[in-house]
């Protein structure tokens, strides 16, 4: 008994003097050491494959190679509000980190990140990119504080295989609301599979709300003025739920849970447990990275809108920033990086070639259909360069690259989405989980405690 | 000086320089802190501004403080109606065990020292409610269900309760079995002599005894659940609609929830009231407590 | 009681729920010692007496009720554990189509491995047992030199410094949340963040005003002639306190350790908050990340194997364990 609890206090203090070690070298981003200029840099998702992680530290090479005085450390990173407002206070952030479009203006005005515009500047192409893309990552006197580099829009991703053993056709996706609606019950009826699922966790729910609000030609907000006005208790909203509605609760096709993330709706998917889902256009390398899907399972469609005018299709995307409390020459190099990492991919062919090829050297998907940052003719020409390359089954997901050039583009709501958001996922939970749900009084509460949030400011 | 220094002064000193320094830094200020926060708007960007009581104006106005309290209360409840009598029972029932006394506890504490984190973990995917998850498979056995444990506000927080009485009621058990052994042999004695019955002697002479101990974890439970956190955080979110949101995950949803900073204010306000609340139950604990131990 | 420990919500051994042991006379025979003797040897009796259980119907019923007992603490004490121990070493498929077969598509043990290594368990597995030994570390640092100041050295202002320790109890670990995460952010006179360090946990561990009372009322019981004589024999403070208290302070040492590791492993909230860095955090907070991108038996097996080690602790050292677990039970004495 004695000899063990020795033992233990020996492993004990090894494990302590460890600790030490481990605590000393795990603040992040010590400026400048040994003459070089050191930076921390986002890397992947967390889970994410290990051949992933070697794909992105072969780029860390490869930059370092380039830049022998920058000396890169990589982070795994997942935006989620908490863990993004924790780094943010603690000043933890990496040199370099990603946020969506929707939190670039506010970080900016609050002077959290730093200013990029001289940097972007001189690599060139500051006047290159698509207007309103680039809006989001700018101060209000043009200053460019956030630089984009993936947009997204929305999309309606569907499993070919559960399509198959429901005997429909994978290659007509759905086109209309009412369409996805009876192959959800043919996929429910036919695979006692999910037909269609919707996210409802983590500000995910009020965002997918909002997508399909919006494709029902609805909008959650407008301008009056310089005051925002939640307009939540509108037609298309009503539409919306009672569209989630009928089929949760009358055709029984939207499966058993109704609590799902960004990250649990993707793994659910990806095992083949549900037949269709809403999400954003890029999701598919974080399938086959996180969630290990089988590429022949998806499928990609562009979102149905509703006939009509004001029926849009809701984008957004994700601006890559730099830490304002990083020193001038940690900003420099860090600009480097997005420039090297990020952008330039999509404007030098060699750049193209060298990312698609150590992508697909480490059987990373290569040629995901992407939104324009840029122009539609420098994303054609990006397209082209990486052709030799392209691993991902491009024909499965025909319908959106086709479709989505021909869709209006709508951006996500400006003011205080996130905390929208938040509120709206009370609303969809409760239409998914209680069969008596009042929705014309949970949307006009929702409007009322949303206008609240925009009135405080 | 000297003299201090001689008396043994300084070596004192050196002996509660550990207990000074981290209750200071790590106990005392911050409690003065959350004192100063709870009366300023910051955000941790901004400097702080005084605004009174401002802060708990705002959280008693937040509609979602009012859903906090219900559910808090909620769990606090039906934890009580779970977790109080069963392990009452069971530890009677333990302690009337002559041969593998020691067998049957360790059994019945394994679930405490089941990480919380993977027992949540774990009962999240027990209270799948596909018909082909693992509680309604083998409810489905004897003809119920399927149920839709957490996908239901109704059914949401008595399936965390249940989890929470699972992982904890081993120690309660232990606790009570404790207090079992301690009643005097005595009393029985004389309650037999007297011609009791089993029951008699239970309602008469046991529970009477352990009058004390059912007190203290009472109050300790309910000190526990008005702090629950990690259930609905893992479990639900706080959903479905909100119906396991409770007062702890509101704290941390003001402080930490959005992306943009955030409302520290609120959170230690919030924290302040729950706090005054604790501290009156914790002063009955200790007063309680105290009396007997010198009793 | 001043870290925010996750809290379990129906009493557990954490820091809490114990109540202050009795005023034990002599230390020699505290009642720790005795709750164990008599937890051993067999009760003078229970509630049922000899002479009842020699009546037919009683020993029928009590024999029934106690196989009942067993199997109802088999079935839903040890049950999911058993489950989960089966689950980790199924495919996915098995677990997800029919959760109470066994293993219809045979045993999968790469689980575990893959677990260990590709999902980096090992790590997780390595920064727990740091967190857990560091707060062990300090807390049981704090507690003895402070009770032995408290105690033992009494200053004058010793009984101030006591009340404003005990004070903290009555403050709940919630309040401190966000001011301790601000301290920890920009402590005083450090200058550095401690956030991503492990000393965000360890330290703020120690500021644990239940093990000082405890350490402080055991000191207290102990017998004044030991210390006076070590004294006359020209034992300085601090010898005294290494080789005549430690020593005999095994008991409170052992209680305190366990309350110690078990807090720091259950602890969830507040280094999810301070170790945003997943290289430094423990599996209780790592965990729930995995659970959204691992795929389900491999992470099966990671909560099998993060399990198993608390449960093999507490099978090994189980005395201790269930001593201090019953210890508020004990306050009567």
């Amino acid at each position: 008994m004695r000899s063990i609890r020795k033992a233990a206090t020996a492993v004990s203090a090894v494990l302590i003097a460890a600790g030490l070690l481990a605590a000393c070298s795990t603040s992040p981003g010590q400026p400048d050491a040994g003459g070089k200029t050191a930076i921390t840099v986002v890397s992947l998702k967390p889970g994410s494959e290990q051949s992933a992680f070697d794909a992105f530290e072969n780029q860390v090479k490869q930059f370092e190679a380039a830049n022998p005085d920058i000396d890169v450390t990589s982070q795994e990173y997942e935006w989620t509000g908490p863990t993004f407002t924790a780094q943010l206070a603690g000043g933890t952030l990496p040199t370099v980190f990603t946020v969506p479009f929707t939190d670039g203006k506010s970080l900016i005005e609050r002077g959290q990140l730093a200013d990029l515009s001289q940097y972007v500047r001189a690599f060139g192409y500051a006047d290159k990119f698509n207007p309103t893309v680039l809006r989001s990552g700018q101060s209000a006197d043009g200053g460019i504080f956030g630089v984009p580099t993936a947009a997204y829009g929305v999309g309606l991703h569907y499993n070919r295989t559960l399509f198959k053993q429901a005997g429909l056709d994978p290659d007509k996706p759905p086109a209309t609301w009412d369409e996805v609606r009876s192959y959800a019950k043919q996929i429910a009826e036919r695979t006692g599979q999910a037909g269609y699922a919707q996210m409802t966790q983590e500000n995910t729910g009020g965002w997918m709300l909002t997508s399909l609000t919006y494709a029902l030609g609805g909008r959650m907000q407008v301008a009056n003025g310089d005051k925002v006005e939640a307009t939540i208790d509108n037609p298309g909203a009503r539409e919306a739920l009672t569209r989630l509605r009928e089929m949760r609760w009358q055709d029984n096709s939207m499966g058993s849970n109704f609590l799902y993330d960004w990250g649990s709706i993707n793994q659910e998917f990806a095992a083949g447990r549900i037949g269709m889902i809403m999400a954003g256009s890029d999701i598919y390398e974080s399938l086959v990275q996180q969630n290990n899907i089988k590429p022949a399972d998806y499928g990609l469609a562009v979102l149905p809108l509703a006939p009509g005018g004001s029926a849009g299709l809701l984008g957004g995307g994700t601006l890559a920033a730099v830490n304002v409390k990083a020193s001038p020459k940690q900003q420099a190099a860090a600009a480097k990086w997005i420039d090297f990492y990020y952008m330039s991919k999509f404007l030098k062919q060699d750049a193209a070639v060298l990312d698609a090829k150590t992508l697909s050297e480490s059987k990373q998907p290569v040629g995901l259909p992407k939104l324009p940052i840029f122009d539609k003719a420098t994303l054609d020409q990006y397209n082209q360069w990486i052709k030799p390359y392209v691993n991902v089954p491009l024909s499965q997901m025909r319908s959106f690259n086709e479709g989505i050039f021909d869709q209006e583009l709508a951006g996500e709501p400006t003011a205080h989405t996130q905390e929208m958001y938040a509120v709206l996922d009370t609303v969809v939970q409760a239409v998914l989980t209680d069969p008596g749900a009042n929705i014309d009084q949970l949307l006009s509460t929702a409007d009322s405690d949303v206008q609240a949030i925009l009135d405080r400011g | 000086m000297r003299t201090w220094v001689r008396r043994g002064g300084l070596s004192t000193l050196v002996f509660l320089l550990p207990l000074l320094v981290i209750f200071g830094v790590f106990s005392w200020l911050p409690i003065v802190r959350a004192a100063v926060m709870s009366v300023q708007q910051t955000n941790l960007v901004t400097a702080p501004k005084f605004v009174g009581l401002e802060n708990f104006q705002s959280v008693l106005a937040d509609p979602l403080f009012w859903t906090a309290v219900r559910n808090t209360g909620v769990f606090a409840l039906i934890a009580l109606v779970f977790g109080y009598p069963i392990p009452l029972v069971v530890a009677v029932l333990m302690g009337e065990v002559r041969r593998f006394r020691g067998l049957l506890s360790a059994i019945a504490y394994l679930p405490v020292v089941v990480p919380p984190v993977v027992a949540v973990l774990m009962w999240k995917f027990f209270y799948d409610a596909r018909p082909d998850g693992v509680f309604n498979t083998i409810l489905g056995w004897v003809g119920l269900g399927p149920y839709r444990w957490l996908q239901s506000a109704t059914t949401a927080m008595p399936s965390l309760v249940l989890e929470a009485t699972w992982a904890a009621a081993g120690g309660t058990v232990i606790i009570y079995l404790a207090a079992l052994i301690g009643v005097p042999a005595e009393l029985y004695d004389a309650a037999d002599v007297d011609g009791a019955s089993i029951w008699q002697k239970i309602w008469h002479v046991t529970l009477p005894q352990l009058r004390g101990v059912l007190l203290v974890t009472l109050i300790l439970q309910i000190i526990g659940t008005s702090q629950v956190f990690l259930e609905p955080f893992l479990f639900t979110g706080g959903g479905p609609a909100n119906s396991t949101l409770t007062v702890l995950l509101l704290i941390y949803n003001y402080a930490f929830g959005s992306s943009l900073g955030g409302d520290y204010g609120a959170a230690t306000a919030l924290s302040l009231m729950l706090a005054v609340f604790l501290a009156a139950l914790s002063a009955v604990y200790f007063w309680l407590t105290r009396s007997w131990s010198t009793s | 009681m001043s870290t925010p420990t996750s809290i379990r919500p129906v009493v557990p051994a954490g820091p809490q729920p114990v109540a202050v042991e009795p005023a034990p006379r002599q230390p020699a025979r505290w009642s720790v010692r005795r709750a164990r003797r008599r937890a051993d040897d067999q009760p003078p009796r229970g509630i049922v007496s000899d002479a009842e259980r020699r009546t037919p119907s009683v020993r029928v019923a009590l024999q029934l009720i106690h196989a009942t007992l067993l199997a109802l603490l088999l079935v839903i004490g040890l049950g999911p554990i058993l489950w989960l121990v089966k689950a980790s070493i199924s495919t996915t498929q098995d677990t997800l189509r029919s959760p109470m077969a066994l293993f219809p598509s045979g045993v999968d043990w790469a689980n575990l491995a893959t677990a260990w290594t590709r999902v980096h368990i090992d790590l997780h597995f390595a920064n727990s047992m740091i967190i857990a030994s560091g707060s062990w570390l300090v807390q049981l640092i704090v507690a003895t030199t402070g009770g032995y100041a408290l105690s033992i050295l009494r200053p004058r202002y010793g009984p101030v410094l006591y009340w404003l320790v005990l004070s903290t109890l009555f403050v709940p670990a919630v309040v401190l949340l966000v001011p301790l995460y601000l301290t920890v952010l920009d402590p005083p006179f450090l200058g550095v963040s401690l956030i991503n360090t492990f000393w965000a946990v360890w330290l703020p561990a120690g500021a644990n005003a239940f093990n000082v009372l405890l350490t402080k009322r055991f000191f207290d019981n102990l017998p004044r002639e030991i210390f006076d004589a070590a004294r006359i024999d020209g034992a300085g403070p601090y010898r005294i306190f290494w080789s005549v208290l430690l020593p005999m302070s095994r008991p409170i040492l052992g209680v305190v350790s366990v309350f110690a590791f078990i807090a720091a492993w259950k602890d969830f909230l507040w280094p999810l908050l301070v170790l945003p860095n997943p290289d430094v955090q423990p599996l209780s907070v790592r965990l729930p990340t995995l659970a959204r991108s691992t795929e389900l038996d491999v992470l099966l097996a990671a909560l099998m194997i993060s399990a198993l080690i608390p449960m093999v602790l507490f099978l090994v050292f189980q005395r201790t364990f269930l001593r201090s677990a019953g210890l508020s039970g004990a306050l009567k004495g």
